[in-house]
């Protein structure tokens, strides 16, 4: 089986991708990348990987690249970037029709996770939300900063989020986020605890895999660094509820606050988040169950491992042709040199 | 109360389970932490390690009363 998979960069700022791909060795890949300086196309990972077109140019633009890209036989394609995702969405059942599989929630699905509608749907999961307000101008974010105080979360729909103390610093994040990822944005109270996450998988009827954890050290932009397995039952009780209350089918990542009585949701990532790979190495192996459930294999749950492991990322460097590069630089696509 | 989830391994490392973090405890914390799962009032605590240090209740009491903020201020207990 020929599976093509998206968001290769490995930088300080991982995307899912290469963890996706590590899991899934026994596999032929194909890398889809939107940037020839993403570090992933370079790992030895893939046969093949293609440079794609954004997928803010709609859907024939992204159409026409695919069935470029199907003449290598292409049978499936695990979408793992958040802006990519609506467009996956949207459209997989014309995506099924071209013979490429995916594994994907429904539009319906998709949109009640969404940043902006959190407060109702954390209601139905019985968990907390920290109170959050769309803002799509600079006087939206007064009034927030007015009703929610300092410090405050401001964060972007898709991307990016910081704190800010002041109102100074408050225009600066809004502008920082919306001059790169758009509006709208959202102002949001901050809530002291413990964040804790859960990656999991669902059958669109239930959790049928998953694994908690707790970032031990970050990026500079919150991304983890080092992280250590937990099992916290009010996480994993709110993961399985999510799964089960809508029937999401697919990869998710439940981002979550802890007092230490409470949880308070804070966002639902629908696609595996860059740590997939840990859970892979405490045997709970994601990506291949969702390549399982695409094969419509049956798929024993996975819902125990190991806590106190610990995750650790690392540098690591290589020397490949700077042909490759240039080769996809101008014909987009190169041969990779599957090394794993 | 999640100091009663805190685990203590032989090198006086705590750590919770649920939520991943973890902390480093000298002996005589670790040996207050398991007087107050056994549900031992501040003074008991106090008066305990003041009989087995040869100081001061007083002295202790402070202490105690300190640590306890401590566990507070990380949560730990309410």
């Amino acid at each position: 089986m020929k599976i093509a998979l998206s968001g290769l960069n490995n930088t300080d700022n991982p995307a899912p991708g290469i963890g996706v791909a590590k899991s899934l060795k026994g596999f032929d890949l194909i890398g889809l990348s939107y940037d020839v300086n993403e570090p992933g196309i370079y790992q030895g990972l893939f046969e093949k990987v293609y440079l794609m077109p954004y997928p803010t140019l709609g859907y024939e633009e992204f159409k026409n690249r695919i069935l470029e890209i199907k003449k290598d036989n292409i049978d499936a394609i695990i979408p793992n970037l958040d802006a990519e995702l609506p467009l996956y969405i949207k459209y997989q059942d014309e995506i099924e029709k071209l013979g490429i599989k995916t594994y994907l929630p429904s539009l319906k699905c998709f949109e009640m996770r969404d940043k902006s509608k959190l407060a109702k749907f954390s209601e139905k999961l019985g968990v907390k939300h920290p109170k959050t307000l769309e803002i799509t101008s600079i006087d939206d974010l007064i009034k927030a900063t007015k009703e929610l105080g300092f410090p405050i979360m401001v964060k972007g729909n898709y991307y990016k989020a910081y704190k800010a103390n002041n109102l100074d610093e408050a225009i600066e994040c809004y502008y920082k986020i919306s001059n790169e990822w758009g509006f709208p944005l959202l102002a949001q109270e901050v809530i002291s605890g413990i964040e804790i996450n859960y990656v999991g998988l669902g059958d669109g009827e239930k959790l049928v895999g998953g694994v908690g954890m707790k970032k031990l050290t970050t990026t500079e932009l919150g991304k983890v660094w080092s992280a250590v397995s937990i099992k916290n039952e009010a996480l994993f009780q709110a993961s399985k509820k999510f799964v089960e209350t809508i029937g999401w089918r697919g990869a998710f990542e439940f981002e979550a606050m802890s007092d230490g009585k409470d949880i308070y949701l804070i966002e639902i990532n629908p696609r595996f988040p860059a740590w997939v790979y840990f859970a892979t190495s405490l045997g709970v192996n994601l990506p291949q169950m969702m390549v399982d459930l695409m094969n419509s294999k049956e798929v024993k749950p996975a819902l125990d491992y190991p806590d106190e492991k610990m995750y650790v990322r690392y540098v690591e460097e290589t020397t490949v042709d700077f042909k490759d590069f240039m080769q996809l630089l101008s014909k987009k696509e190169i041969q990779g040199e599957k090394n794993v | 109360m999640l100091l009663h989830e805190l685990i203590i391994d032989e090198n006086n490392m705590g750590f919770i389970p649920s939520l991943g973090t973890s902390y480093q405890l000298n002996t005589t914390a670790r040996e207050i932490i398991n007087l107050i799962k056994q549900n031992k009032s501040k003074d008991e605590i106090a008066k305990i390690i003041a009989e087995e240090k040869g100081a001061t209740f007083r002295d202790v009491y402070i202490d105690v009363e300190d640590f306890f903020q401590k566990l507070k201020i990380y949560g730990l207990i309410q």
